[in-house]
Formats: C-alpha cells, structure tokens, sequence
C-alpha cells in the first residue's frame, strides 16, 4: 500500500506534536491517524492519556480512508499533506434532566438560568443544576415561546410568547425570587409562536406571530410605558404563518414562514430587503454573527445554510443531510463559527460542522419523543424536547 | 384418268431456252416427279407421243448387288427429272470434289492473282478529266433545306416524336406475380419444418455409463407413474455388447408417435406482431417532475382509543379535528401533534367537517342522531367571539313551522364544553358536510324506505329543508359544488347533480361501480371522483361525459375515502389496504385538453386492524401535505 507524506498540526498547544513529516499508509483512517498522534503524544510526555482526534484535510473532515478523501477533493498525492487535527466531540451524555408536567414548547439560557416555555400554560426558570426556581403563570393558554431580555444584576426581565395572542413581559428579581408582570402586548390575530429580542437595544423587544394564512401579518412590537402594549410596527407581507424569527443586527430584521420564503427587513422603515425562497415549508432559522450566515430548518430533513446578504435569494450555500424527520430546530453555536445543532422530529439531535457537511459530528439520542427546540450556552449544549418533557443539559 | 397437264411455272421459259439443248428428255418442265410415279412415261414430244421413262425394275436387292458389284456405282446419280441413272464422269466428280472443298469450280481461275490497281489513291497532277466542280457541290442544298426545314417544324408542332429511349435494364417475366397466396403454391412460402427429433443421448446408449442407469427405487417410481409423467419414455438398459440387444420392442408404438407429432403439430405459423411494451404504456411524466406532493412520513397523532373515522382540517392549516369510535372529538395542533382538545361526545362520531368559512370558527360533528356545533375556540380570539355572536344573534321568526329536525342552543356546563348548537334528526346521521360560504350545511340519514335522507340546514336561520320528495336509492353521501349552486347526491351506483336554484336533476353519472363509498368535488367544480369498496376510483369529467372519464384500480381493497386538494393538481385515496395513494390529477384551462392523472406516490404506515386499514384522509389547505385517519387509533400526516 502506498505511503503519504503528511505533517500534524493543531491550534490546541496542549496537544501539539512535532513539525516533521510523516510517511501514513495512505489506507487510514480517523481511528489509525489518531493512534498516531496519541503514540505521538505518549512518546513527548509519558502522562498523556488516550483521546480521540478528529481530522480536517483542507479544512474538510475525514471520514473516510484517507486516500479516498483526497480523490473525492482532488488534493494530489505527491505534495505533503497538511493534516490539522482537533479534539473530538463526543456525544454527550446527559447531565440534568428536568421534568415538565407536559410538553416543553420552548427553551432560552442565558450563563446562570434556563427559562422554558410548556404546554401546561406556564413558562419556568431553571438553575443550571436543574433545579425549578420559578413558575410564571400567567398565560390563558399554551406558552409558545420564551425570550430573556435583559439582565442589570438580579433583576432580569423576560418575555413570555402565548397561544392566546399576547406576549408577558416579566420582571423577576433572582435574588428575592420574586415575579412581577410589568406589561402585556396584544395585537397579534393568531397565536403568538416565536419571538426574538434584539441584542443590543435592550429596551426594545419583537414578537411574531404564527396566524392563519389566510390573514398574513407580522408584527413587531416595541415596549412603550404602561400595562399593555399596542405594537409599534407591524410587517405584513407573508402569506401564511411565520414561523421563526430574529434579529440580524439593530436594523435588520429576519423571518422564515410556512410560505417558504424567509424575508429579511428593515426595522425602520418595516420594508422587505431580500427575499430568499425556499422549496419547503421553514420551521426555524438561526443566524450566526461569526459566520454571518442563516441556518434553516425545514420540513423536508435538511438543515440549509443561507447567505443573508446574497442579492439573487435563492443561494443554498451547503445543505446537511441526515435528519430522517422534519427539522424543528436550529442553533448555531455562539462561539464557534462552524458548528451547530439542530433538533428533528425523529428524536434525535445533532451536532453539525459545515466542514463536514456529510455527517454530524455526533447524535443525542437521549430523547424518547419529538424535539421542540434547542439552545446552546457557552460550550454547552441544552436542547429540549417534547412530549415526556425532558431537558437535557450537558 | 387422265394425266395431270404441265402446270405453268414462272421460270419455265427461261428454264425451257436454258436446257432446250442440252436435255430434250424432260419435257415436262420443273413439276414434281411425284406426279408421274404411277405413270410409265414422263411428258409427250413433239409429235404428241409419250416419252417413256427408261424401265427400272430395280427394287431393293437389286440395289443391294448393284451397290456391291458396280465399281462405279460410287459416281452413279439418279436425275429425277429423267429417272434415269447417270455415271459421272472423271472431269465431273473432280468439280464436285473441288465445290465440297470450297474451291473455285473452274480449275483455270487463279483466286490469287496480282490485283490491278485502275483508279489510284494517289492525286495525280493530271486529272482523269479536268470538269470545273458542280455548283451544287460546294453550295447547301435546298432541298435538303426544305426538307429538314419540314421535320424541324414537324417536331415543334410534335408531329414527329422523338424516340423513346431504350429501356437498357432486362425485363424478366415474373412467374409469382399473380399467384395467390391461400393457394397450394403460396403455402410452400409459409412452410414450417416438422419438429426434429431429439438427438439419442448417453440413455439411450445400448451401453450407458452407470449414472444414467436407474436404481431399484427410481425404477419403482418410473413403474408407478404415468406415461405422460416419465421423465424418460423407456428404461435404460445395459447390454455387454451390441450383439446381446435384443429387437426394439417399442418400434411400432414410437413410429406411431412420431407421426403424431407430424400430424398433429401446428403447421401455422404465427403472426406475432412485434410491439415493443414500452410503447404500450402511454407516455406520462415522471413523478418527479410534478412535485410537489406528499412522500413521507411527518407525524404521528396518537390520543384515540379506538378507530378515526373521519378527520377535518381547519381552513387556516393550524388546527386538525378528528372524530372516532372512542365517543371523543379532538383537536389538534397540525404542526406538532399535540392533542390541544378533547370532547366527549355521546356516540361513536361519523363525521366532522371544519366550516370552510375562515371568518367563522364551527366545527360540525355528527354522531347518532345528532348533528352537533361546537365552537373549538381555537385560533384568533376576535374570530371565536364574533361566531358565538352569530350564533346567539338569531331570533325566532314570528310564526313557528314545522321543522324536520329541532334545534337546541347549548347552554351552561354544555357550553363550556364548546357546544353550541344540537340538531337532533329522526334518523341515525352519516354524514355532515358544509357549504363553501359556511352557512349551510347538508346531512345525511341513510334510509332506503324514505324521502327523508338529505337535509339542508342554514345555521344563521336555523331552518331545516328536505330538498327531495322522492327516494332515488340509498344515499352514501353528498356534496356542495364549490362554485355553482350544485348539489352532489351520490347513491349506491350514481351520482346525480342536481341544480339548487332550479330544483331539477341536471346530470346523473353512471360510475360502474357495484357500491359508492365516498366522493370528493375539484375545486375547479368541473371534476369529481368518486371511491367505491369494489376498489376503483373513478374520476369524472362534468364536461366530457356521465361516464367516468378514468377508472383507477390502484388499491387492492376497498376505499374509504378521497380527497382534493384546494391549490394543489393532487388528489389522495385511502383504503382498507393500510395505504394511501397520492395522485397529480391537472386539470387543465383548456376546455379541449383532458385532466392529466399520474399517480405518483403510496403511502404506506397505517396498521390494519380488524382488516380496516385507512378510514379517511383529507389534505392540508395550503401545503402539500395530506392527513389520513386510520383503524389502528392514529392519524398520520405525510408530507
């Protein structure tokens, strides 16, 4: 069998091995290569213990032989092969597990709490330990969606999305552990079934509404003074119901609907930017500053990665295949560009690389039923699921 | 008698003077001799005698000794003329001998002579005569002019055709040109060999090697079966050698089989008509073009205890209803699958139908004898409580008819419930459908012995009306036209349309089918299909005939139900076989281009129980996702 020339190099100093190349069989695989590496290892400091390694060629990852990869990316055989290799991600196990009475409809973390939207018409705060700390009961019907606003020291103020056709704004006090409802915003014609805070003006919040098709509107809200809140602008020009929102940055506004278009807005002037059509229906977008790219999620099991500012609306920079369900949720990860999660009807939730656009790094399929929606922390990922109404959090 | 006379002869003159005097014998001239055989003289003389011919008595024997004995009788000819013998002479017989050797007769002439050239070749500088050339010779002719001037115009006025040209290729005759093919000679084209014999193979070897010798039990077997079931008509047998074969026993009775064959071998050939199969299936598009439409499956509504009957879709694609054998309606929330509602109602449910009226939220629900409203206050708030307006808003007319069913407003624990309006019917009710404006709504009581089977009820008046006065057979269930003012009855084996505003039967459309199950109206209006539990599903054309335009037979039993979709060319049937068929049915503008039908998908997840296997499907208003009810307690959703 033929033999590479190849030279290991990573960003990770902790695992960093010499600058000289090395001849591979060029046969070898992910588990060979990484034996490499731990031999590698072990030989320069005698306490290292074994750990799987993942491998990017070209700033793709292997999976397969490494021969074959290089055929199927063109890369010839003569020069010497810049391998980079990263700690693997291991499919993680869960950690806490918290019981709702029923279905969990949404979930947001911030560092210190979770807060959880349910089908049991309340909405609950979690400690990162798994512990309920708080019951925000208040909604006449099924909470859709759960939003943080803002956080000055103990006093958070957080939103809460319902069937009824309002949103809640909150104010608990974590230290106290008191709740106050401070305003309510009516508007909407249907139920109210995600929203989106902008990130940076923490005074101003957005809602959006999934609503019969037949009377297409969106509509975006912004806190005045006073019990209830009337919306401030209203964009219309969807014609079903809008199923995902957010915010790109202070001006801009994106939304995906079940008309399979996603739109994107200008939050002064309420007009439509762009329009990226899709050929099925969306079920939720997430948006990435890192990589300045949209993330959808669809009904037929593909998760599609969009460029927002592409003039032509219609670029699918990359699809991932893999889900065997309609995807329910997507997530990018907020400090790494490359990766995100994304949770399907088929139970399960995956762990994706857009250098490795094949397959997920890895499955959680800790779930026993559908998957609602998912949400990362800092280097954590929580998702969220459906029926039995588990969370788990890694 | 008389003696013929001399017959003139042209050449007799000059004949006579030639041989006048040389041979005075003849003077008979140049007749046949024939005529003077049985005559002893050959013409007269001068003086009128006869001249008699030299006496021949010679007969055949003389011949003979003459020939033998006669030196000369090699050179003896026999003048006709004067029937007598003459010897020729030396001088003669060398002349005779010279013309057969094709020699001049004269021996004088020299053939070879020096010839002596009188008119020489060569131009001599003295002329033979020195004549001036003739005019004429270096001048053209006029009369060769007048001549051809006359052909020339002989051609143009086409007097003188030119000549055809030769044909050059060889003209055969042919011999089969006119034959007929039936007769004998026709058939020796058509000849088909009589089968051959199979070739003798190592069995029947009069030694056979010993695998093709049988063992006892497989000779038992051969004994046991029949001759028509041998493998081999005869058992092989080993002899030591060829001397030790004894006759073979069966000569007669494989000679007769041979001729059998022969005889009765069909001595036709076939005309086998060379289709390719591909070129019988008519030309349709490929699935994949015509999406999009339905292929997997999404989600799974579980909740019910016992078999969905019947399932509805709310016409804004949030919310779903479903009615089943378990006495509970429940509501749904289409793009999860939660169970967001659950009534008890007090029988096994028919039929649910969601007011097509996007401004109204009612859901008629029938079971027993019962027609029930409910207000599933689902959806925007504004819409729920302006229905319930509606419905509270009615006041009772001044004088009070007699109504085939009565009317009942729910109130108190009933209302809560979402219960709003009970029309109790004198009949056990099938079906429940409405009318596109959401104000109407038709049901059904099925009753083979009365006119009392289809009753039209308006909501916002809360009046009741029977539209037939006679029973046309056991109705199955009914339908609004979309558009028109059309009402669909379909009994057991017709659907008739009849005209609302005219109150007449417009159209009555023979579906071939032994029993109709269930009947789903295009929103276009113009087309209809009908499932049947003979496993057909016919599709009608309203414009093009009352027969069915297409008869589907894709389903291996029976159907229960189909449906159109609203937007989209699809049409779905479900059946007992646990699966669902979903087929692009365009129909197109052009009244003079026929609906397109391919059936593009099945969709296969339902269990099937107590050999029921899908009970209903309807399709998602907006997308092209289609919903299905099934025996096994689950509603699916495929999309």
């Amino acid at each position: 069998m033929s033999q590479l020339q190849t030279r290991f190099f990573t960003d990770n100093k902790k695992y960093s091995v010499d600058d000289v190349p090395f001849s591979i069989p060029a046969a070898s695989e992910v588990q060979e290569l990484s034996n490499v590496i731990n031999k590698l290892l072990e030989a320069k400091n005698g306490s290292h213990s074994q750990i799987e390694f993942d491998f990017l060629v070209r700033g793709q990852f292997l999976r397969t032989s490494l021969s074959n990869h290089m055929e199927a990316e063109g890369i010839s055989t003569e020069d010497v092969v810049e391998i980079e290799y990263v700690e693997r991600f291991t499919a993680p196990q869960p950690e806490e597990c918290m019981m709702h009475d029923d279905w969990i409809s949404s979930v947001e973390a911030d560092s210190e709490w979770i807060l959880t939207g349910s089908y049991d018409k309340t909405a609950r705060i979690w400690s990162l330990e798994g512990k309920a700390v708080m019951t925000v009961a208040g909604h006449t019907d099924v909470v859709k969606d759960v939003a943080w606003v803002r956080r000055d020291g103990l006093t958070s103020l957080l939103l809460t999305a319902s069937l009824d056709q309002t949103i809640l704004l909150w104010e608990w006090n974590s230290e106290r552990n008191k709740l106050k409802a401070r305003h309510c915003c009516r508007g909407h014609a249907g139920s109210v079934d995600t929203i989106a805070t902008d990130p940076t003006l923490a005074t101003e919040e957005e809602e959006e509404v999934e609503e019969p098709p037949s009377r297409p509107r969106k509509k975006q809200k912004t806190e005045q003074l006073g019990l209830t809140r009337t919306p401030l602008m209203t964009l219309s020009g969807h014609n079903e119901a809008v199923s995902s929102v957010l915010w790109l940055d202070s001006e801009e506004i994106c939304s995906a609907s079940w008309d399979h278009t996603i739109r994107l807005w200008d939050a002064e002037t309420g007009s439509v930017k762009t329009t990226l059509t899709g050929s099925k229906v969306f079920n939720h977008i997430s948006y990435s500053p890192l990589c300045r790219r949209l993330a959808s999620g669809s009904t037929d099991r593909h998760v599609r990665l969009w460029d927002p500012r592409s003039k032509d609306g219609s670029l699918v920079l990359l699809s991932l295949t893999s889900h065997s369900g309609w995807v329910t949720a997507v997530k990018w990860a907020p400090s790494h560009e490359h990766q995100l999660v994304s949770g399907s009807l088929d139970n399960l939730v995956k762990l994706w690389d857009t250098r490795s656009c094949k397959t997920p790094l890895y499955d959680v399929s800790a779930h026993e039923d559908k998957v609602l929606c998912v949400d990362w922390t800092d280097s954590r990922v929580r998702h969220h699921l459906y029926s039995p109404g588990e969370t788990t959090h890694i | 008698p008389l003696p013929p006379l001399p017959r003139p002869h042209p050449a007799k003159g000059i004949h006579k003077c030639r041989k006048m005097g040389q041979d005075i014998r003849n003077t008979v001239g140049n007749v046949p001799m024939e005529w003077y055989q049985d005559y002893p003289h050959i013409g007269y003389n001068l003086d009128g005698k006869k001249i008699f011919k030299p006496i021949r008595n010679k007969d055949e024997l003389d011949e003979f000794l003459d020939k033998m004995e006669n030196p000369d009788y090699w050179r003896t000819v026999h003048d006709k003329m004067t029937a007598s013998d003459i010897r020729l002479t030396d001088e003669q017989v060398d002349l005779v001998h010279r013309l057969q050797k094709g020699q001049f007769g004269d021996v004088n002439f020299n053939e070879y002579e020096p010839s002596v050239d009188f008119f020489t070749n060569e131009v001599m500088i003295h002329p033979v005569t020195n004549r001036p050339q003739d005019k004429r010779s270096f001048i053209p002719s006029l009369i060769e002019k007048e001549k051809v001037s006359k052909l020339v115009h002989a051609i143009k006025m086409g007097w003188i055709k030119p000549r055809k040209p030769k044909e050059t290729t060889p003209q055969y005759y042919d011999l089969w040109a006119k034959e007929d093919p039936n007769a004998i000679l026709g058939r020796h084209k058509m000849h088909v060999p009589a089968p051959k014999m199979r070739l003798p193979g190592h069995e029947e070897s009069y030694n056979p090697p010993p695998e093709y010798l049988l063992t006892e039990e497989e000779r038992l077997v051969w004994e046991q079966q029949d001759a028509e079931d041998r493998k081999l008509p005869f058992l092989p047998q080993k002899h030591s050698c060829l001397r030790a074969v004894p006759a073979f026993s069966r000569f007669i009775h494989e000679r007769f089989e041979r001729c059998l064959d022969l005889y009765l071998c069909p001595r036709q050939r076939k005309m086998r008509v060379n289709v390719n199969p591909e070129d019988l299936i008519p030309k349709l598009p490929k699935p994949k073009d015509l999406q999009p439409f339905p292929t997997t499956m999404s989600l799974v509504y579980r909740g019910h205890t016992s078999l969905v009957r019947c399932i509805s879709a709310s016409p804004t694609g949030q919310w779903l209803v479903s009615g089943s054998d378990d006495f509970t309606v429940r509501f749904w929330e289409v793009n999860t699958g939660r169970c967001m509602k659950t009534l008890e109602v007090g029988g096994a449910v028919k039929s649910v139908a969601w007011n097509p009226n996007p401004a109204v939220c009612l859901v008629a629900v029938c079971f027993e004898h019962t027609v029930l409203l409910l207000n599933p206050s689902l959806g925007d708030r504004l819409v729920v409580s302006s229905t319930d307006q509606l419905i509270t808003a009615y006041e009772p007319p001044e004088e009070d008819k007699e109504q085939a069913v009565t009317w009942a407003l729910s109130e108190g624990l009933e209302h809560n419930k979402g219960h709003r309006l009970t029309l109790t019917h004198p009949k056990a009710v099938k079906q429940v459908v409405w009318h596109g404006k959401g104000d109407y709504l038709s049901s059904v009581m099925p009753d083979n012995s009365s006119n009392l089977q289809v009753l039209i009820h308006q909501v916002s008046k809360r009046r009741t009306q029977n539209p037939f006065r006679k029973n046309k057979g056991l109705v199955q269930c009914v339908s609004f036209h979309p558009l028109r003012p059309y009402f669909f009855v379909a009994t057991q084996r017709y659907v008739r349309v009849y005209n609302l505003i005219k109150q007449e039967l417009t159209k009555k459309l023979m579906t071939n089918c032994k029993w109709i199950s269930s009947m789903a109206i295009h929103p276009g209006g113009d087309n209809l299909i009908c499932g049947s539990y003979d496993c057909r599903l016919a599709w009608f054309d309203l414009d093009l005939s009352t027969k069915p335009y297409k008869m589907l037979r894709h389903h291996k039993k029976a159907l229960r139900g189909v449906a159109y979709h609203r937007n989209y060319p699809l049409f779905a049937s479900g059946a007992d076989d646990g699966s669902v068929i979903v087929c692009h049915g365009m129909v197109y503008n052009d009244l003079l281009q026929n609906p397109l039908i391919v059936p593009v998908k099945v969709l296969k997840g339902h269990q099937i129980t107590h050999d029921l296997g899908v009970l209903d499907v309807t399709f998602h208003p907006t997308q092209p996702w289609v919903f299905s009810s099934g025996a096994d307690t689950t509603i699916r959703l495929f999309t």
